[in-house]
Order: C-alpha cells, then structure tokens, then sequence
C-alpha cells in the first residue's frame, strides 16, 4: 500500500526511445487503452459510482409502501440526532472494534512470530488456523450460537464441571456483544496471521543476525528489530481491520434472533442500515444510514494518510 | 552457521505448546459442529452433554436436503463464485493494464475516480443496486448476484500494482515485433502477473463463496439462493433444531473446505499477496 | 487474437444463459400451450398436503404446472415486499390477517369479487368472519383456506408421573398457575408452562380473557395500557418470575415447541398448524383454552389470493377456486393438516388423527375473537416485539411497557 491513490505518478522515459511516437500509434494507443478500461470503469459507474449519488438522493426522501417514495429534505438526518437505537449501534460498533482490532492484531503477530520461529509442522499450524477465515460467517455463527447455548450448550457445561454457572452468552444483553467479539477475533486470527507472516519473511535476516552478534534477547530483537519493520504491515492491517469491523453484520445477524432480548445491545450501524432499509421498509433513513457511514469512514482514511506519514517506518 | 533444526529446547516446547491451544481452539467447534450434525433432537439437548452420538444420525444430513435445495445452493453459489472470479480477473486485468502501461489522457483521473470506491462503505451501493435489480426484473436470478461483483476497483487497483511492475523493456521489444496492447497483454503480461491473478482470484472466490448480505438482499427464492443465505434460511424453518442446523452448516461449508485443502499453499499466499500490496 | 474472442464469447454468452435460465419470479411459459404458475407460502409442515393437492389439481388441469415457492415465516412478508415492489410476487400466495389491507390497497393484489360472480364462485361455503376478514373497501381479495384457534397443548406423560389429572373445560387462570407449580421441576428441566411472547394464542388471548381489548371499536387507540390488558400481562409473565416457565432469553435461544415435543415443558398454548409435528409424539395431547372472567381465544385463517404483477390470471384464478375447493379442503382435513375453512370439512379433520382431541380446536370457535386487522397492523405488531420483549425478560415493569407500546401504537393507527 506503499503507492495510494494521490501518488500521482510519473511518466516513465522508454529506454528504447523512438524517435517519433507517430500519431498512429498513439491514437492506437488511446483506443486500446479506452476498450480495455470500458468494462470496468462502465460497470464501476453504473453499479457503484452513480449508487453513491443515488443513495445520498434518497438520504432526503421517504418512502412508504411497495417502493414509492417523497422528498423530505433534513427530516431523516434530523432524526438520526434523537434516534437512541442508533446511538446505541455507534457504542456497540464502537465497542466492537475496540476489543476485536487490538486484540486481534496482538494474537495474530503472536502467533505470526511463534510460527516463523524454527519449528516443525509450520504448515499444519498455518492451515489450522487458517481454517475459521475459508468458512462462511453464516456457519461459523450457527456453531457458535450452540457452544454459547445456555442451557444445553458445550460452554456452560464446561463451567458448571467447575460449579460455576455461566452466563447467557448471546441472550443476556449486557455480555452478548462480547460473546460476539470473541467469535470475530477467532475468525479473522488465520487472515492477519497470513499477512504478518509473509511480513515477517519480508524482514531480511541480516537484521537479526546482526542483533544476535550485538547479544539482544529475543524481547529486545522483536521490540526494537522486528515490529518496527513490520509497522507497514501493521498499520495496513490495522486500518483494514478497522474499516471491516465498523461494517460488521453477518455474525450479528446470524447468531441474535430478532426478538432476542440482546438485540438493542449489540446491533451494529450496518444492521440497524438493514433493519431500516430491508425489515421496516425506511429506505430513506436507511440511505441516510449510509451516508453517515461514508462520512466516518472518509474521514478515517483522512486520519490514516496523515498518521501513515508520521508513524510508519519505511527503509 | 548451522544449528541442530531439530533441537528440542524448552523454548521450542513452549512454542509448541502454545500453537497446539491456539490451534485445539481453532479446530474445536468445527470437530463439535459434525459431533452434533450426527445426534438426535434429544442428545443434542442432554444434559450433561452427550458427546458421542449413540447413533450417527444420518437422517440429519437427509431432513436437509429434503426441506431446502441445498444441491441448488450449491450449485448457485458455484456459477456465482466461478463467473464472479473469471469475470473479475478477465475485466480487472484488462483495465489494470491499461492503466499501468498505456499512458492516455485522462489516465490518472479516471483511476483516481475507480479507486474512490475503494473508500466508500458498501452499504452506500447497497439500495441503489437494489433498485436496478428491479427494475430489471433481476430478483431472485443469479445474474443479480453476479453482475455488480464482476466490476471491483480493488480488483483493478491489486493487478494494476503488478503491472507497474513488470520491466517496460519487455513492451518495447513486443512492438517492435508489431504486437497490438491487447496481445502484449494477453500473451506477455498476464503470464507474468500470475502471483497477482491468483491472489485476486482466490480473494474473490473467498468472499463470494461466503458473502450473506446481497444475495440475501436480492435472492429469497429457494430456488436462486446461495449457501450462505440458504443457511440463515434454515435457521428459520428448523428454529433451534441444532443438529439439523449443524448439518445444514456442515454442508455448507464442505466444498472451500474441500477445495481449501487442495490448494491449501495458494490460498495462503494468495492472501499474503492482497495484504503485502 | 482468436482466443480472447472466444473467451468473450463463452463469458458473454454464459451472462446470457444465466439470464435466461435464471427468470424472474413470476411463470414462464413452455412450448406446448402449458402454463406455469408460481406459489408462494410458508410452513413446511403444509407441503405434503400442498403437494398432493397440486397433483388433483393437475388432473383436472393438466396443462397448468405449479412451481411452489417455501419460504420461512420469518421472512416471508420481507420477502413479499421486496417482490411486490418488483412486480414480482408469486401468482398465488398465502395472505394473513394482519397484512391483508395493506396488499389490498397497495395494489399489489388482485379484487376477486368480479372473478367470483362471474364464475357464480359461491362464499357461503366460508365462515362469514373469514369472509370478511378479506374483504377490503367492499372488495373481496382472497378465498379463506383454513382457520385456526387456540388449544391448551400438555405432556401427558408428566402429568401421569405427577398423579394429575389432565387439563379439562373447568380449568381457569388460577388453576394453570397451580398445576404448573406442581409439574416444574428443576432438577429435570422441566417447566410446568411455556410463556412464550406471542400475540396470536399468547397475550392477546389472556387480555381477551380478562375483558381486555387490542384495537379499540373506533379503530383509533389500542388497548394495553388498560387495568385488564396489564392484568392479564402481568399473568402472562408471572409465570416466568415465579420460575414455572423458561425466560425469554431462554425460550429465544432454544424454541419452545421444540422443548416440548422433547418433554421439558408440561404445557403450553398454541394452533392447531402443530398437529403434524405433534402427533407424531404419542404423549402429547390438546385441551380447552383455560378461563380467565370469561372465554376467548384468538381466531384467524389465511387466504390465497392472486398477485397483480401475474401474467397469468386466467390460470391462477382456476388454481385458486381449486385450493378453496370442497376437494382441498378435504386433503388439508384428512391428513390433520390444518382445520379448512370450508364448512362442513372440519369433521374428516377431527377424525384425521383420533388419538388428539381437536374438538379444543373447534369449541374454541364459539368464544373466538378475530386478529385486529388494519393497515399497520405490521407496524404495530413490530412495536409489540420490541416493546414487551423487555417486560418479558423483566427490564421494564408492565405498566411502563404498556404505556410505550399503547404510545407508539397509537400514533401508528392515527396515520390510517
């Protein structure tokens, strides 16, 4: 991600210079370039580029019955100021990603570091935990759902061997929400794992060689060799699980019921976006949903390019 | 400098030990998920819990089938996930290339606009495509699922990056050999781009093997959903019953499973390669 | 340069394919003069009555084939919605109580009166209440399929190991309180009575019980702020403090009817639609509703009705004549399906399965109360849900639940 977008870049000088580029060829040039960017860039216009415009059209409407809809002006972001359920949403999302990037991110460098030690088995160990990511949300939550059952799920048993009773994992409200974080850190640990290792491979060896002459232990090589030149890495994964985790909505949807009482506690701003626009038919409100979610994650990555400049250490 | 690889220090145990937790922890519900698939109703709810099923519950893996196409399911996540990729490798490829090596006007601005929807949030497309679908008459096609994934700025901006760095050296010799864009492309570089083509194309059937949201959003006709969607739709019919729903699960996941294992060593380094660029 | 064109191509053409094979939800038709229609429902439970009506169908009609369309109740109005909006509703589908008005002056149904006279299709053959349950503005929009009330379903083998007697038509509020002291068992896991949150053959029979109502006589306030309605509530739920009953969260995460076809819980309410599930366990049997100050459980029965968007009327009428035929009814009565609306079928339904009383089912029809209907009755019913689940799992007192749910409600209901 070294080159992001507003890196304009440079025209490169051909080395075998011809000494008149004939118009021809340029114009055969525009016209290959133009049929070949065609179908991305009118597919990217009509399914993605003009929806942006669209949704912040209907952001200003409401709609009633069956698909017709009326301008209302600020109405809906008007009540997006006194809607307690999305606030609500903010602070479980909030919460959400407060626990699920950090340490996640912690548990996969862990496991990246102990894995690009010298041991046996690496690839066993790899394809292991790499097994939660190739399966679909869908499934992951439905198993969950049942350790976490109250009274005939796997968890509670366990505790209750050491007499402890446990809690409701996905019905009481105030522990729901963390129920579901444990599963999106279990689940995403194989992914960033994958990405730190092959940055860790990334490191050249003279750097811990060099160290093991200077006499570092282990806690000092990774502290000051090893992540500070994995912070491209870090940074890159960390603002990637931060944009994923603030759109979270299939394991909210699998593993809460509709009439669950943990329901308030745990929606997220992407359920509450589909509650409105696919449940309660409120495509207005739910367009306005999106577009608050655009301006946050704008601004984020306005928050990124600018940290990126000062924190991360590139050789 | 040569140490004994095989020296089993306390350190290595350590490390051993703390891999083999994780990875129990990893393994574990998927080894609960086909324990459960296989036991009845009244196991299933036992207290204290049954572990072993008495009998192995077959008859699970049959309810499935009989109440919800799930060979349909299948199939349609199949079409789905194999057209979304080729397509997106095909299209991206193509206007990535353009991109990286032809230089015409309105180049930089045109992509600066493809990536900005790398930065806007899914949801934002979300109604409008909605929308289209109907008006096309597309609910409840697979064409509906298909056709909006086959277009991806991140596709485009992933292989644009490899283009760019292929030698320019090789281009020029092509056209001196009177080669078009187009068969400097086809022939030249996307051979080379392969790392880059089967990152994406591993990325794609990922995400489109388990996506939820859309296709629940446009197809909630048995007869068009995918895997995953049919998955939340068995939850709706079997209410609770957990072994069937762990069957059902089971099912669903079987195929990346399957396929995971085969290609276990590019599927990892496919995702690296999204990462590192 | 051959070898991307056919690349294109083969990609082109599989885009088409797809497009062709993959038609949009509403018939297709085949070469041959046949006609293929679409229905939508949902009830697994239903399908093999469904399936064989189909086939007696299609010998009087061979030409017309039905593609039947499954899909759980839970997302089967979304859905709806999502295909009305589309033009692309099934050509015949289920339609409730509850919804019935607003598809009906959506537009997105089709008025069969005009239908009915013209073939001298006769109404009488339904309960009037049905009747008029599906006729919007004068109009009629849906042929009645069957009707249901509520019943008292109960393990008989607790109560055998307990030494009481079953349930029976002298029973009242206080005496279910009692009995299900008696059969809660903790130590097993066993709950003496289910107090599921449901409005249908849940609350709303315990406020009609109480002299309660929902929906006011004007149609312009909803009731549950009353001292009845918020007796009957706290009834309901007492079941839950006093331990005799799983809690909401519990009953969320593992369903009750389940449990009780598992024989952990003694009793609990619910429709005769269960009788397919439950007859297969042979301890389980159906009682009278108990009292409260008076009788009453919740009435209601779906319709089939033809969407707007079909291009195929002609053909989905005939269906519907034949699903709301004497010859239907009877398929759904035999098997203990569902009790059929058509009069005079209901006896071959008490029959069908002899070792379960339904006549509950049937003497409830005597004291029943339709489901309010309005035009927002799904918005309202969503208020419901998201209102009283915090009574039920104790986060809000009755009395503050009530009052916000009769708030909210009321606002809905001043919109019509």
């Amino acid at each position: 991600m070294k080159e992001m977008p507003l890196q304009v870049e440079v025209k490169p000088k051909s080395k075998l210079k011809i000494p008149s580029l004939s118009k021809t060829r340029k114009r055969s040039d525009y016209f290959w370039a133009y049929c070949m960017i065609a179908p991305t860039m009118i597919g990217l216009t009509i399914f993605y580029l003009w929806p942006i415009i669209q949704t912040i059209y209907f952001s200003f409407t409401e709609w009633g019955a069956f698909g017709q809809y009326e301008w209302t002006g600020l109405d809906n972001y008007r009540r997006m100021l006194e809607d307690s359920n999305l606030l609500q949403s903010f602070k479980n999302t909030g919460i959400y990603i407060v626990f699920t990037v950090p340490i996640g991110i912690f548990l996969s460098i862990l496991i990246a570091v102990l894995l690009n030690q010298k041991i046996k088995g690496k690839s066993v160990y790899r394809t292991l935990y790499f097994l939660p990511v190739i399966t679909m949300p869908a499934a992951i939550a439905m198993v969950w759902r049942w350790l976490y059952n109250s009274d005939y799920g796997l968890l509670n048993y366990l505790l209750s061997i050491f007499g402890i009773k446990g809690p409701q994992w996905v019905s009481d409200p105030k522990i729901a929400l963390y129920s579901i974080i444990v599963v999106a850190i279990w689940s995403g640990l194989g992914y960033n794992m994958v990405i730190f290792l092959s940055g860790l491979q990334g490191i050249p060896r003279s750097y811990y060689e060099a160290a093991e002459i200077d006499g570092a232990g282990p806690v000092k090589v990774f502290f000051k060799i090893t992540l500070p030149l994995l912070s491209p890495v870090i940074f890159f994964v960390t603002i990637m699980s931060f944009i994923g985790a603030f759109q979270v909505f299939d394991l909210i949807f699998m593993m809460i019921g509709k009439s669950s009482t943990a329901l308030e506690n745990t929606q997220s701003i992407v359920y509450l976006f589909y509650q409105h626009a696919f449940v309660l038919n409120d495509k207005g409100y739910a367009a306005a949903i999106a577009v608050l979610l655009l301006i946050i994650i704008l601004i984020i990555t306005a928050i990124q390019m600018v940290l990126q400049k000062k924190w991360v250490h590139y050789d | 400098m040569e140490k004994a690889r095989h020296h089993i220090t306390s350190k290595t145990i350590l490390i051993h030990l703390i891999l083999i937790v994780g990875a129990l922890a990893m393994v574990f519900p998927f080894i609960w998920m086909l324990l459960t698939s296989l036991k009845t109703y009244a196991e299933s709810i036992h207290v204290p819990p049954v572990i072993v099923p008495k009998h192995f519950q077959w008859v699970n893996y049959k309810d499935v089938f009989d109440l919800l196409p799930f060979f349909k399911f299948m199939f349609n996540t199949l079409i789905i996930t194999v057209i979304r990729t080729i397509g997106q490798l095909l299209l991206c490829s193509l206007a990535a290339y353009a991109f990286a090596r032809i230089e015409f006007p309105g180049r930089n601005i045109l992509f600066l606009i493809a990536l900005s929807v790398l930065m806007v949030p899914g949801q934002v497309f979300l109604l409008p495509q909605y929308m289209i679908m109907v008006k096309l008459g597309w609910l409840n096609t697979l064409q509906a699922v298909v056709v909006p994934g086959l277009f991806s700025a991140f596709g485009t901006f992933l292989l644009r990056q490899f283009f760019m760095g292929l030698p320019k050296e090789l281009e020029e010799a092509a056209r001196l050999d009177g080669c078009n864009h187009f068969q400097i492309y086809w022939k030249i570089m996307l051979p080379l781009a392969k790392p880059g083509l089967v990152a994406l194309g591993i990325f794609t059937t990922l995400w489109s093997w388990n996506e939820l949201m859309w296709p629940m959003i446009v197809n909630s006709s048995p007869e068009s959903m995918t895997l995953s969607v049919g998955l939340s739709s068995l939850q709706g019919q079997y209410l609770t019953n957990y072994p069937v729903l762990m069957a059902g699960s089971f099912l669903a996941i079987l195929p990346m499973l399957i396929l995971f294992m085969i290609l276990q060593k590019q599927f990892i380094e496919g995702i690296a390669v999204t990462g590192s660029k | 340069m051959k070898k991307w064109l056919v690349l294109l191509l083969t990609l082109a053409l599989g885009l088409l394919g797809l497009a062709g094979c993959g038609s949009s939800g509403t018939s297709g038709d085949a070469k041959d003069g046949k006609v293929e229609i679409t229905y939508g429902f949902w009830d697994k439970k239903q399908v093999p009555a469904v399936d064989e009506i189909i086939k007696l169908f299609n010998e009087k009609y061979p030409n017309i084939k039905v593609k039947t369309e499954l899909t759980p109740y839970a997302q089967y109005f979304q859905k709806l919605e999502t295909a009305a909006t589309g033009g692309a509703l099934p050509d015949v589908l289920w339609m409730n109580g509850p919804h019935i008005v607003q598809y009906a002056e959506g537009k997105v149904i089709v008025p069969l009166s005009d239908l009915a006279s013209k073939d001298n299709y006769s109404l009488d053959n339904y309960p009037k209440s049905l009747v008029d349950l599906y006729t919007v503005d004068g109009k009629l929009y849906g042929i009645p399929k069957d009707f249901d009330t509520t019943g008292l379903w109960y393990n008989k083998k607790i109560f055998d190991e307990a030494g009481i007697p079953y349930p029976d038509n002298t029973w009242d509020w206080n005496k279910l309180k009692e009995v299900a002291k008696k059969l809660t068992n903790k130590n097993k896991g066993v709950y003496g009575f289910a107090a599921l949150m449901g409005n249908q053959g849940g609350y709303y029979d315990f406020i009609w019980q109480n002299g309660g109502h929902i929906i006011s006589e004007d149609g312009k306030s909803v009731g549950f702020d009353q001292p009845e309605a918020i007796e009957a509530l706290k009834y309901n739920i007492s079941f839950i403090k006093e331990g005799l009953s799983p809690t909401q969260a519990q009953m969320t995460e593992t369903a009750p009817s389940e449990l009780f076809s598992s024989g952990k819980i003694a009793m609990m309410f619910d429709g005769p639609w269960m009788v397919p599930e439950y007859k297969k366990n042979p301890d389980l049997n159906v009682a009278v509703v108990p009292k409260g100050k008076q009788r009453a459980v919740s009435i209601h029965g779906l319709a089939n009705v033809i969407a707007a968007n079909t291009k195929h009327k002609d053909a989905a009428w005939k269906f519907v004549q034949f699903l709301g035929s004497k010859e239907a009814a009877e398929v759904y009565a035999k098997t203990g399906t569902v009790i059929p609306a058509y009069n005079g079928t209901q006896d071959a339904w008490l029959k069908a399965v002899p070792n379960l009383n339904l006549q509950a089912f049937i003497d409830g029809v005597d004291y029943s109360v339709p489901l309010p209907s309005v035009k927002n009755t799904g918005e309202i019913w969503q208020y419901e849900t998201d209102i009283l689940k915090k009574a039920w799992s104790n986060e809000e007192s009755v009395e503050d639940a009530a009052k916000e749910l009769t708030k909210k409600a009321d606002e809905a209901l001043a919109k019509n």
